[in-house]
């Protein structure tokens, strides 16, 4: 069996990089929000990551080696920033 | 003074701010029984609460993972969304533990400035007794391979109870995490809680020291990475018999909130 959550590829540091800080970097985050592009470059992302990272895209992501946990939260935290109002705060 | 209180409970994010896709009720059903736990570390006049919390590749990225990790600032901080949380660390319980881990031959990262995971505010949001108490922050590596063994987990939390028992502190240890859940992958909406029931039956039990056989394969299998914290705990607690305040399945996690007696 496949674990669900596997060991980080070296190669996609990068990646795995980039979605750390969309998760966890409000300033980084916001700076994709506004200009993706530029944000992409600073991570130094590759033409396959920046495909995968524009579409957002769960399967193509993983294959390349991001971790799906980052995946995951780096989403929900994008969609908290471009909706926040979408949610219940308690 | 030994150990006073020991309590795991879930922390996910959406407990915390709830989109539509989250059965409100249930959300409300699962801050009921930290209301419950809220009165439980309350009543035991606590001087520290030590926080087992699985990190969430938040406290630790790829530069530096640490299987075991202790907070040792003078605060710790963490932001969700709208929510600014720091918390004073107690700064001479959380050395001791540093210090007499190392001892004990548990070979713990320490930090003075680490973020803090939702893990941990989460549960403290809403369980935080009052008056509020410092917090101790054990990190511990769920989601990065490879991780520690449930064998090592529950010897790390056997250690932590000698090393708590003897403190002058009113201590509860609070475990963070679970029950089964597969966050970013394709299972995320099957979390097995024919799983986590057979593990809440066996805890109920007084058999939580069966969980140090676990494998790390099982527990990734079960969508259940995070049981490391309560292992730790279950180190601490022994084969006492656990008291199950809710177990709440959502359509991508089981919420679980259990405490155990001490003595």
């Amino acid at each position: 069996m496949n674990a669900h959550y596997f060991f980080p590829p070296a190669a996609a540091y990068a990646l795995n990089r980039c979605l750390f800080r969309l998760k966890s970097e409000p300033a980084y985050r916001s700076r994709f929000v506004a200009d993706r592009e530029t944000a992409m470059t600073e991570a130094g992302l590759g033409p396959d990551s920046r495909a995968a990272l524009v579409a957002f895209d769960r399967d193509r992501l993983v294959a390349l080696g991001a971790h799906p946990y980052l995946v995951f939260m780096a989403d929900l935290r994008l969609k908290m920033e471009r909706a926040p109002a979408a949610f219940e705060r308690f | 003074m030994p150990l006073v209180a020991a309590v795991a409970c879930p922390h996910t994010p959406q407990l915390l701010m709830r989109p539509d896709t989250e059965d409100r009720d249930l959300v409300l059903r699962v801050h009921a029984a930290y209301a419950r736990v809220k009165r439980l570390l309350t009543e035991a006049r606590l001087d520290a609460i030590c926080l087992v919390g699985g990190d969430h590749v938040e406290g630790f990225f790829l530069n530096a993972v640490p299987a075991f990790a202790v907070a040792v600032g003078e605060t710790v901080a963490g932001h969700f969304g709208p929510y600014d949380y720091r918390f004073p660390v107690h700064e001479s319980l959380a050395r001791a533990i540093v210090e007499q881990g190392i001892e004990r031959e548990f070979d713990l990262l320490y930090t003075q400035d680490v973020a803090l995971d939702y893990a941990f505010y989460v549960p403290l949001h809403f369980a935080m007794p009052d008056p509020a108490v410092p917090i101790v922050p054990l990190y511990v590596n769920v989601y990065l391979p490879p991780q520690p063994t449930p064998r090592r987990c529950y010897a790390w939390g056997r250690a932590l109870r000698a090393i708590l028992d003897a403190r002058p502190e009113r201590v509860a240890l609070m475990a963070s995490g679970g029950m089964s859940h597969y966050p970013g992958t394709d299972r995320y909406a099957s979390p097995d809680f024919e799983w986590d029931r057979a593990m809440l039956a066996a805890l109920r039990e007084g058999r939580g020291a069966e969980t140090a056989r676990l494998t790390g394969e099982e527990l990734d299998k079960a969508g259940n990475v995070e049981l490391r914290t309560w292992i730790t705990l279950l180190g601490a607690v022994g084969d006492a018999r656990a008291d199950v305040l809710c177990y709440e399945p959502s359509w991508h996690h089981g919420n679980a909130m259990v405490t155990w007696p001490v003595r």
